[in-house]
């Protein structure tokens, strides 16, 4: 297949992603700023900044960080590329350029995705209303990818698609839990009662509460959060499954000369799979974590200059 | 639903001249008759509503990038007659192999200027000739692999043959669309009337797209200017019908003068390119030296006759308005026959006898650019305000060799779904003409509709609309 066609379904694939990601986020924080002390709240207002790494740029338009604000900025905005109005903006756009590629229940599904959006935008959205509108984006995504599942080809459009889904996903869920732990760590110092609310938001906002719920049953423990989110294959937002999906798809794609990407991926995929929790441990889930956001990146790099490389 | 009746003096697609319906139309009348205006309302909104969710939009040159709009699409069908598309569709093909034969003809032997039928002066020192196409050899010596020819039918009940388009005609997804919209939206209507079906269209392109190359097996791409073209939605729905990658100019390469794409295992030759970006931006090193849309080097493989372009290079020349007057002289030339399809009568504006009568009578006549397309840069008349008169006036005593005249036309008329119910509103036709190993089209074409009442621009880019087009195979509905 086109190598344009390939970057942009990878692309489509990881916008489409990352606005579902950015939805719950922002849908965790707004909820965990009602329940957190009052003096905390701009911590838990400030984690969706942190993870899409836009504090910056937030206060180059905004003075004071509120849940009006943040969800002007993280949603709606169209002067910054990390809304979630832009990034469905960019998905479309790729998606329009490969067009060819997909069917048409697909093209459908994220086109009228864009087509909602806008009209929300017009509209604008409020603290009252704001639940409904994540609750909106989670849908408009599994729509997506149920239509995608159901209608698409078998072929490398379809395995380009997934490795940007798993990619984005990999790095969401490392981000999440990089950030969120320190402040559960910080939290078990402060108010001892807040901790459950700090890792039941990191399960929240990766979609794997009911899952932790039903392995570990209710005793909230740091290390049985990390573990469940790194190395539990059946959870789908963990590391481990995100990997396997990637290494797998990689042995997929037809592959001319390109050899790296796979290298990268499998030498990854098995440092997880046979990797355990009391050496996440020794080295520090932190540590843990900023290595495997740079090897994962690398890998990113290396499919793009693998497959999609020609225009540079 | 109340159906107001045609103006006197024109023709109408639904009623005869004594404002009764015509026979094969009897079926849509009933059905004008029993459908009332909320549901025709809930119907339009839903067919709005699924055009845009397709994406079935264009840009228009001029507006903001990004700003998509639909092209009005109205639920009452234009019906042809079985006999009405034979004869149609006879004339096509006649004409269509002709202006092959003429393209041929000017890039290898120029017969037909030895012969005196055409001078030299108007085929060589078009500026759309090329002269670097002489002496090329095409595949089936063929020029023009896809034809748009557009018609419209006078008050007298004939076909003219408006313009001839030979170079990216586009629409013709529309025509397809147009029809999947219409059996969704009113499939009792086709359940009690023999259309003739429209759709293997995509396949005919592709069996066409084939033939241009004489290889076994070979690899067709459309090569569009990407996703702010107008038509770009036209060139993905194609690609996606005919299985064939949809690239822009990016996307392809040229070494040792072949061409190849960029994939994702590596360099895969190209032979036929079914492109929609005009000659000049189709490369940088022969054309327009600023295209980004093209590909370096294709002009030099396709000399060395390493890859096709459908269509060829050069056919500006023949679909030029100053042209279009010799199309019934070629048919005579080439064919020994004479020309089914009617000329409408034309002023060449370069001639000094012509340009006194167009400056005389400027009044009752459309002034058209030789080289102009799109609706843009005409003057209509019996429309016109004395300024654009007077325009007009000093420009065509400036270069008149730019300009041809026509008399006014009327175009037929056929109920249209407006503000006020239903009324009489101006249409065309343009069909589609494909030619391969042999010349195939699908019965109809695209209907397009001006909206405005008593306007006779169809134009999308200027506020026209389109109707599905039936043409009848047992000549009843």
């Amino acid at each position: 297949m086109l190598s344009s066609a390939a970057s942009s379904l990878f692309w489509m694939a990881r916008y489409l992603e990352r606005a579902e990601s950015q939805a719950r986020l922002l849908d965790v924080s707004l909820t965990m700023a009602l329940i957190d002390v009052p003096e905390d709240r701009i911590e838990q207002l400030s984690v969706p900044l942190l993870v899409s790494g836009t504090r910056e740029i937030f206060f180059d338009y905004y003075t004071e960080i509120t849940p009006q604000n943040l969800i002007n900025f993280l949603l709606l905005d169209s002067r910054h590329p990390t809304s979630v109005f832009n990034i469905i903006q960019s998905a479309r756009d790729n998606a329009l350029h490969v067009r060819g590629n997909l069917s048409s229940d697909v093209w459908e599904s994220i086109n009228q995705a864009w087509l909602e959006m806008r009209e929300l935008q017009h509209r604008g959205v409020t603290e009252s209303n704001a639940s409904s509108v994540f609750d909106w984006v989670r849908e408009r995504s599994h729509l997506f990818r149920g239509a995608a599942y159901g209608t698409l080809l078998r072929n490398d459009a379809f395995h380009f698609l997934r490795l940007g889904t798993f990619i984005e996903r990999a790095e969401t869920t490392a981000r999440v839990l990089d950030i969120r732990h320190v402040m559960a760590m910080k939290a078990e110092q402060d108010h001892a009662t807040q901790v459950f609310f700090e890792w039941t938001a990191v399960l929240h906002s990766l979609a794997a509460f009911e899952a932790y719920q039903n392995t570990y049953g209710h005793n909230l423990d740091a290390m049985s959060v990390a573990e469940l989110l790194i190395l539990e294959p059946a959870v789908p937002r963990s590391l481990h499954a995100c990997l396997g999906e990637i290494a797998g798809l990689l042995e997929q794609v037809e592959s001319g000369e390109a050899q790296e990407s796979r290298r990268l991926a499998s030498s990854l995929f098995a440092n997880i799979r046979f990797g355990n929790r009391d050496y996440i441990a020794e080295r520090g889930l932190h540590n843990y974590l900023v290595d495997f956001l740079e090897r994962i990146q690398l890998i990113a790099n290396q499919i793009q200059k693998d497959y999609m490389g020609w225009q540079g | 639903m109340l159906i107001q009746t045609p103006a006197e003096g024109l023709y109408d697609e639904l009623f005869d001249k004594n404002n009764r319906v015509r026979p094969q139309c009897r079926m849509l009348e009933q059905w004008l008759l029993n459908s009332n205006e909320e549901l025709i309302a809930e119907k339009r909104r839903e067919a709005d509503v699924l055009f845009q969710r397709l994406g079935i939009t264009f840009n228009v040159y001029g507006e903001d990038q990004g700003t998509d709009r639909l092209i009005p699409f109205d639920l009452i069908p234009r019906v042809i007659s079985a006999s009405d598309w034979h004869t149609l569709q006879t004339g096509l093909r006649q004409r269509v192999q002709a202006l092959n034969r003429f393209l041929y003809d000017i890039y290898h032997d120029y017969d037909i200027v030895k012969a005196g039928v055409i001078s030299a002066e108007q085929v060589f020192a078009n500026p759309q000739y090329q002269p670097g196409m002489q002496n090329l050899k095409l595949p089936r010596n063929l020029y023009c692999h896809i034809a748009g020819i557009d018609l419209i039918r006078h008050n007298d009940g004939n076909f003219y043959v408006l313009e001839d388009n030979l170079r990216c005609p586009s629409g013709v997804s529309y025509m397809l669309e147009n029809r999947r919209m219409m059996m969704r939206l009113f499939p009792e209507l086709f359940a009690h009337s023999a259309v003739a079906p429209v759709e293997h269209y995509p396949n005919l392109l592709g069996e066409t797209l084939r033939a241009a190359s004489l290889k076994p097996d070979p690899t067709v791409v459309l090569l569009t200017p990407g996703r702010f073209n107008s038509a770009y939605f036209e060139h993905a729905f194609l690609a996606r019908q005919m299985g064939i990658e949809l690239v822009e100019g990016a996307d392809l390469f040229v070494a040792h003068n072949k061409v190849y794409m960029k994939t994702t295992t590596g360099p895969q030759q190209v032979d036929v390119i079914y492109r929609r970006i005009d000659d000049d931006f189709l490369d940088p090193l022969a054309g327009n030296p600023d295209s980004m849309l093209g590909v370096a080097g294709l002009y030099a493989a396709y000399r060395t006759g390493n890859v096709v372009l459908t269509n060829a290079v050069g056919n500006g020349v023949a679909d030029d308005k100053s042209i279009y007057p010799y199309v019934p002289d070629m048919i005579r030339f080439y064919l020994d026959e004479e020309p089914i399809l009617k000329n409408v009568p034309t002023w060449q504006c370069r001639n000094p006898k012509d340009l006194r009568y167009v400056l005389e009578h400027l009044q009752e006549l459309v002034v058209k650019e030789a080289q102009g397309a799109g609706g843009y840069g005409m003057l209509i008349g019996p429309k016109a305000s004395k300024k654009e008169l007077d325009l007009f006036r000093s420009l065509l005593k400036a270069r008149p060799q730019d300009y041809i005249a026509q008399p006014t036309l009327s175009l037929s008329t056929c109920p249209t779904f407006v503000d006020e119910g239903v009324a009489p509103r101006h249409l065309d036709l343009r069909p589609f003409v494909l030619s391969g190993k042999k010349i195939q089209m699908v019965p109809g074409g695209l209907t397009r509709v001006a909206l405005e009442k008593g306007s006779l621009v169809v134009n999308s880019s200027q506020g026209g609309g389109t109707k599905d087009t039936w043409v009848l195979e047992d000549g009843q509905c």
